[in-house]
């Protein structure tokens, strides 16, 4: 894991740090430091957007595998769980914000999490792709079931590309350093 | 006391302190127990609200429960044996901590609940719970109820985390 050591050595090179101590000292930064309640509840906000976001990707795309929902067609499971997977990215961003501002130097100057907040571009630009897709091909769904390979790796692909995001939330707090 | 040794030595044991002690260990369990309990608790929430009658209207709820009850299972299996794990590795600190008290209550709770939900309020379940169906206020109550427990238990779970020092000086 040294690279990793060796990413976090190159990020102190940069303005993150000076910007990241600014940051520090915003008064709302301030105000999260010091009440004791106040990140935990940020921190549980936030795993419960990620578990709305999870559980909807990941019965999304167990219908598109076609392993769970076949009571209904694909474009019941995509209009229930799409706009649902969306809300709840835009609360993970609000909440990550606000847990980014209470910890500005441990997060940004921090290898672990720009992987991560690459990683999740990447899952983000994916999904977009993949929903895209699933839209063209949701006439003719049902009509070859067993057609489709490649939205199907796409559906495992995608869900493996969330856990990954998730993980390297958890391995911020013991990146290298 | 005895139970008070039984936590040391639980702590103590080979496994305890090579979950403790290896630097990859403890995070890896982790990360697959944030995993399973956001798997669980979403997957209960969208269970939750198809009883509330706010999401899922066009299916009925039989159908929702052969979609997620075997995974919330399988989850929450896989959140025990990880949370275990993690447990076993600082027990002493665990076992003095009021939140992870809580938090074991609340998810007793949510057991009790869910069990009162199977044993009495889901009779007729397969009249009422067919889309369009009008679902009785003691199924919404339970649903409700669980909605509620389940984002308490992570909230005590994520406190722990910041007070494993304040109730333990270990």
């Amino acid at each position: 894991m040294d690279w990793l050591f060796h990413m976090t050595e190159l990020l102190r090179g940069t303005h993150l740090v000076e910007f990241s101590l600014w940051v520090t000292d915003w008064p709302f930064a301030l105000w999260l430091q010091s009440h004791f309640y106040a990140i935990p509840i940020f921190q549980t906000i936030h795993i419960l957007a990620i578990a709305v976001l999870f559980s909807s990707v990941l019965l999304l795309n167990l219908r598109v595998l076609g392993v769970n929902g076949t009571d209904q067609g694909l474009d019941a499971a995509y209009r229930r769980y799409r706009p649902w997977m969306w809300s709840a990215l835009f609360m993970l961003i609000f909440s990550g914000v606000i847990l980014l501002i209470s910890e500005p130097v441990r997060n940004m100057v921090n290898s672990v999490f720009w992987i991560k907040m690459s990683l999740l571009l990447l899952a983000v630009a994916c999904s977009l792709w993949f929903q895209r897709s699933l839209r063209n091909h949701m006439g003719n769904w049902d009509i070859s079931p067993s057609g489709h390979a490649s939205l199907r790796i796409g559906a495992v692909f995608l869900t493996i590309l969330w856990c990954l995001v998730i993980a390297g939330g958890r391995w911020i707090a013991y990146a290298p350093n | 006391m005895i139970t008070g040794s039984l936590w040391a030595a639980l702590e103590n044991s080979s496994l305890g302190s090579t979950i403790a002690s290896n630097e990859w260990m403890f995070p890896t369990i982790e990360t697959v127990h944030v995993i399973s309990i956001v798997t669980v608790i979403g997957v209960i929430a969208v269970m939750d609200l198809r009883l509330l009658g706010l999401t899922s209207g066009s299916k009925s709820i039989a159908a929702m429960e052969r979609d997620t009850l075997p995974l919330t299972w399988g989850a929450f299996a896989l959140a025990v044996v990880t949370g275990t794990l993690l447990f076993i590795s600082k027990a002493q600190s665990y076992t003095v901590n009021p939140y992870f008290i809580w938090k074991l209550l609340f998810m007793a709770l949510a057991g009790v609940n869910m069990l009162v939900f199977h044993r009495r309020f889901s009779k007729g379940i397969e009249l009422w719970g067919a889309p369009g169906g009008a679902i009785p206020l003691n199924a919404k109550f339970s649903a409700t109820l669980s909605l509620l427990l389940w984002m308490v238990i992570p909230f005590c779970g994520r406190i722990v985390g910041f007070t494993l020092g304040t109730y333990y000086a270990g």
